[in-house]
């Protein structure tokens, strides 16, 4: 199983600020500061190199996470739209009544 | 936990007599020394993400222009010029 064709290269490549990679970043971060909390050293200045390294790590799985999200997405509205093409009897877009004909009509009783 | 430990001693008052451990072990417990850097740990975490970070920028450069490649591929394809 390739973890992404090559035909997901036609899709326009994931910013380097992405939802994926920050989330993941800030994550890898959460676990430097947890992990600092558990061997009883100051959460936030202790490890700097550590809390850089786990953020780093995070925001690099994140790009990938994300390039492979959005292949899967276009692949799926990409089987969609070509099922919706290929049979047009079942999508049939109703006819849109105008506002003259939805109304009643007047009849002012005086 | 208590129960290794505790067959480790037995081992040695087995051995007694001898001024050796019949096991050796290359891994020491110790506890974390927090009085200097760790400087290679720390030379390590830098340089990894350091690496990874180019890593990343040349990745998302690639991408960037294989996606430019390829849509100028299609675009010239459709307009058919000579």
């Amino acid at each position: 199983m390739v973890f992404l064709p090559d035909e997901a290269r036609s899709l326009p490549p994931p910013p380097l600020f992405n939802k994926g990679s920050a989330w993941l970043g800030l994550a890898g971060w959460g676990a430097a500061l947890l992990d600092n909390g558990f061997n009883r050293r100051p959460v936030l200045r202790a490890g700097v190199h550590r809390q850089i390294l786990f953020a780093t790590v995070g925001w690099f799985v994140g790009y990938y996470l994300i390039k492979r999200t959005e292949y899967a997405h276009a692949k799926r509205d990409r089987e969609l739209f070509e099922y919706v093409k290929q049979h047009p009897e079942d999508f049939k877009t109703k006819e849109k009544k105008r506002i003259g004909e939805l109304l009643e009509d007047f009849c002012p009783i005086r | 936990m208590a129960a290794p430990l505790r067959r480790g001693k037995g081992l040695r008052l087995a051995v007694g007599a001898l001024g050796f451990v019949l096991t050796r072990s290359a891994f020491v417990a110790r506890k974390p020394n927090y009085d200097r850097p760790n400087w290679f740990g720390v030379g390590l975490a830098f340089s990894t993400t350091a690496a990874l970070w180019v890593l990343l920028f040349k990745q998302h450069n690639e991408d960037v222009t294989e996606y430019e490649r390829r849509q100028k591929e299609r675009h010239h394809k459709c307009t058919g010029c000579s």
